[in-house]
């Protein structure tokens, strides 16, 4: 199969299959409607680094079939990640969240899914203060804040 | 508080601890052992009683019971090993690659590539730190050497702030924990996570960890030189500086996504959470109690977290209040999390208010309800349609005119509730007058003429069961008028039950008929049973029938034929319930006890004891893994369908025998001889219940 070129917001040049181009929506429809020029495609908002590392994903997973619908509840049923993705998502915050947003920006549901979950992951089951620290966050509450928020989630009728 | 409840709650409890390291990696072992202990005392009890139960039975039992206590063992001692095997599982993998970056240095490697290869990334992430350090989050006590030229020269943040973490030891950030990262993961051992998303995170975070301490060790071994001369008024940093090379804490890089990612994407990741990782992250900052208190975060946490019944083909086309509430737009879905939670709470407790429906002048045998109705069949020959809401009104009375009512009188039995729950709250609403409610029946065919024995509905018709052998089917859509009148049995029609095809009644003539919903044809009897058949039930193409013989029979509907029987113990099987997705039969009856069969292979799961009476009616709500049963000891009492123990009893509500029970997300229904139905309100005076309606 043909192979497509793409241009970093840094101006370097990626070639991929065009299979692997396709896990991207955007790209996808972009190549449908405008043919294969065999020019090379601008992704303006993903650097090298970035884009490589999608490409990376998408020539993993360019066998996947496609996902099964968009149901709410069948999306939420695991947080699981399957192992290669875990491997692939073992990164610094940075690129992990350069990468939920190409996902987003290239319209790859499952990357942006898997990018999701790995933060979720990393949220889970911690105190707030853990959550802090963990992405480095100021605690921007005052003391009564703070209460009012803890007072209403504790909230049962009768405790 | 049961074992159970204290092994959850110190597993909780660390999580606030300082030192989340060392337990992350004792926790998934040892708490674990905790439950197999537990577990394997729970064994030990319930094989001593099923075994003395099984001396004094009759021979043709021994074979069943002999089966049962080491299958039982074995899938109990199962379940309890599965989190210790995923804790290890996890530890495992951490372990395998914390053990592959120290000896390979490959992230040394690979990030050092990308210092030279990708300088436009790494110039992102210089000015992305610069945000942070704007917001004055890493920068606790400014240091002259922090700006000096030779930070500069290096392009990565990563550098800076590791200095800075070393340097201001006793600053905001917390102690460091020798060898590791500020934060290794706390991991819930629930059941929103599994085992591989545990390590997923593990992995992330350790990996990081390690990439980032080889690369500022590096960097750091650069600096030092010009470092020294440059700070020679602090001698002690220096030393600092040199201890912290070995113990090397360091700051990585750390980003808040709530500012770097757009909104959408933050309320995507938010709603891969459980309830109680979202009620935390509310806390974390204003930015992210904006964020995780939206509605269209809470929408599908609530959803996880309570996920609405599958669509099965087996289950019948009675709708079930679940409590979900509706789909609207603007609706408050974390108010309904926090009223679900409050729900839960109550029936943890065994807390509800009784509310007595009086109306009836015999013995009520047999009920149904949903939200907006409860219907009643009484000895008195009448079916009575109640209102499910406040107060409760009586709105039809279907059969012979009754005769004047008498006073309510003594509603329940204080002496037997002291020794378990009683109401906190009792309402007898006022009998609603006659006039207005009661039917104008002109022949006398319209209605049963004997005892309502037993009685079923769904969205459209309603079904009937009558000491004067026949069943009458109604139409619920067009103010219950009778539809067709199904004669067969010899006996009185002592249950029914029916989907959208069959309608399926047995007799106290010991046989079941199966008749065609939309004719009224009676297709098939099923003939095989000793004795009256007490209770039946229909899943998909499954009859599951009770006996007063003693037996429970699986029936195939289309061939007719039975496919497996369930012996009890003891003579006379009173109810049967089988659940939603087939699997699972419930039986009780004269020996107190309510078996659980695996319908598949025939074999018995669970003996759950509590009773001191015959169990007269079952009820499994799955969802909510209840198992709620009446009985002639006059309680009703609710069993956890998991771990098979009693959780809620609840005797004395009414003045005699419990002859039928319902339940669902928030209330128990319960009819007794006494002529009362209770509605057992777990639910009752919370506020914001009604947002739980569907």
């Amino acid at each position: 199969m043909a192979n497509i070129t793409l241009t970093s917001s840094d101006g370097v040049d990626v070639t991929v299959e065009r299979t692997v181009a396709d896990r991207s929506v955007l790209i996808k429809n972009m190549l449908e409607d405008l043919g294969e020029t065999g020019e090379s495609i601008p992704i303006p908002n993903v650097n090298e680094a970035v884009l490589k590392k999608v490409i990376e994903w998408c020539d993993h997973h360019k066998n996947d079939p496609p996902s099964a619908g968009d149901d709410d509840d069948n999306r939420r049923k695991t947080t699981d990640i399957d192992e290669w993705d875990q491997k692939f998502m073992q990164v610094d915050q940075e690129m992990l969240f350069e990468v939920i947003l190409a996902a987003n920006y290239l319209d790859i549901k499952a990357l942006l899914d898997v990018g999701c979950k790995t933060v979720a992951n990393m949220i889970k089951g911690k105190s707030p203060e853990e959550i802090r620290k963990t992405f480095n966050i100021q605690n921007d509450f005052t003391p009564e804040e703070e209460d009012q928020i803890r007072r209403e989630n504790e909230w049962a009728e009768d405790r | 508080m049961s074992p159970r409840d204290t092994t959850t709650s110190t597993r909780r409890h660390p999580s606030l601890s300082l030192r989340p390291r060392a337990r992350t990696a004792v926790q998934p072992v040892t708490l674990p052992k905790n439950f197999t202990f537990d577990q394997w005392q729970d064994f030990a009890l319930a094989g001593a009683y099923c075994d003395s139960d099984h001396n004094d039975s009759a021979l043709e039992d021994i074979e069943p019971s002999v089966q049962a206590v080491p299958r039982r063992r074995a899938a109990k001692s199962f379940s309890s090993l599965c989190h210790p095997v995923d804790g290890l599982v996890a530890l495992g993998r951490r372990l395998s690659v914390t053990l592959r970056n120290k000896s390979s240095k490959h992230n040394l490697h690979v990030t050092g590539e990308d210092d030279k290869k990708e300088g436009h990334y790494q110039l992102s992430g210089h000015s992305a730190h610069k945000r942070n350090a704007a917001s004055g989050n890493w920068i606790v006590q400014p240091q002259e050497w922090a700006k000096s030229p030779s930070v500069n020269r290096r392009p990565s943040l990563n550098s800076v702030s590791a200095l800075q973490g070393f340097y201001v030891p006793t600053g905001a950030v917390p102690a460091p924990i020798p060898g590791h990262g500020l934060e290794p993961p706390i991991v819930p051992n629930d059941r929103f996570s599994g085992a591989a998303a545990r390590a997923a995170a593990a992995a992330q975070n350790e990996q990081m960890e390690m990439a980032r301490l080889e690369l500022a060790r590096m960097e750091r071994g650069k600096t030092l030189d010009t470092q020294v001369t440059q700070d020679s008024e602090s001698g002690i940093g220096i030393d600092l500086r040199d201890r912290s090379d070995s113990d090397t804490e360091l700051d990585i890089m750390r980003i808040d996504p709530a500012s770097y990612l757009p909104a959408e994407i933050m309320t995507h990741i938010l709603s891969h959470l459980d309830p109680s990782s979202l009620l935390n992250s509310e806390l974390v900052s204003s930015r992210w109690h904006y964020e995780a208190s939206s509605p269209h975060v809470w929408k599908p946490v609530f959803r996880a977290a309570y996920p609405r019944r599958p669509a099965s083909s087996t289950a019948t086309k009675r709708k079930q209040p679940a409590g979900l509430g509706k789909s609207i737009p603007n609706q408050d879905w974390k108010r309904m999390f926090l009223v679900r939670r409050a729900l839960e709470h109550r029936w943890k407790e065994g807390k509800a208010a009784a509310i007595y429906l009086h109306g009836h002048q015999d013995s009520v045998y047999c009920a149904q309800f949903d939200e907006d109705k409860i219907i009643t069949g009484s000895r008195d020959r009448t079916i009575r349609v109640w209102s499910a809401h406040y107060p409760w009104p009586c709105l039809k009375v279907i059969g012979p005119p009754p005769g004047d009512l008498p006073g309510i009188g003594q509603v329940n039995n204080p002496a037997q509730q002291a020794t378990g729950k009683s109401p906190f709250l009792t309402i007898c609403p006022p009998s609603t007058p006659l006039e207005n409610i009661v039917t104008p029946v002109d022949r006398t065919l319209d209605y049963h003429s004997a005892s309502i024995l037993c009685l079923r509905f769904d969205e459209e018709i309603m079904v009937t069961g009558s000491s004067d052998y026949t069943c009458i089917v109604w139409d619920i859509k067009n103010d219950y008028k009778p539809i067709c009148r199904l004669a067969g049995h010899t006996a009185g029609v002592l249950d029914v039950c029916f989907d959208d095809r069959y309608i399926v009644s047995c007799s106290k003539d010991s046989t079941i008929c199966v008749w065609d919903r939309k004719t009224g044809e009676l297709l098939k009897s099923l003939v095989g049973h000793r004795g009256p058949v007490n209770a039946v039930q229909l899943r998909g193409d499954l009859i599951v029938s009770a006996s007063g013989d003693g037996v429970a029979k699986l029936w195939n509907v289309k061939s007719g034929h039975c496919v497996k029987e369930f012996p009890s113990k003891d003579r006379g099987l009173a109810c049967v319930e089988f659940s939603d997705d087939g699997r699972t039969i419930l039986t009780g009856g004269n020996d107190k006890t309510i078996y659980q069969f695996d319908a598949n292979t025939g074999e018995m799961v669970k003996a759950l004891s509590g009773h001191t009476g015959l169990i007269r009616s079952l009820h499994l709500d799955s969802m909510n893994k209840r198992i709620v049963s009446g009985s002639y000891d006059m309680s009703v009492k609710v069993f956890d369908t998991d771990s098979g123990e009693l959780s809620i009893d609840l005797p004395g509500w009414t003045t005699s025998w419990m002859l039928n029970v319902q339940s669902d997300y928030r209330r128990i229904v319960a009819t007794s001889q006494d002529s009362r139905a209770v509605i057992m309100d777990f639910g009752y005076g919370l506020d914001g219940i009604d947002l739980l309606e569907e």
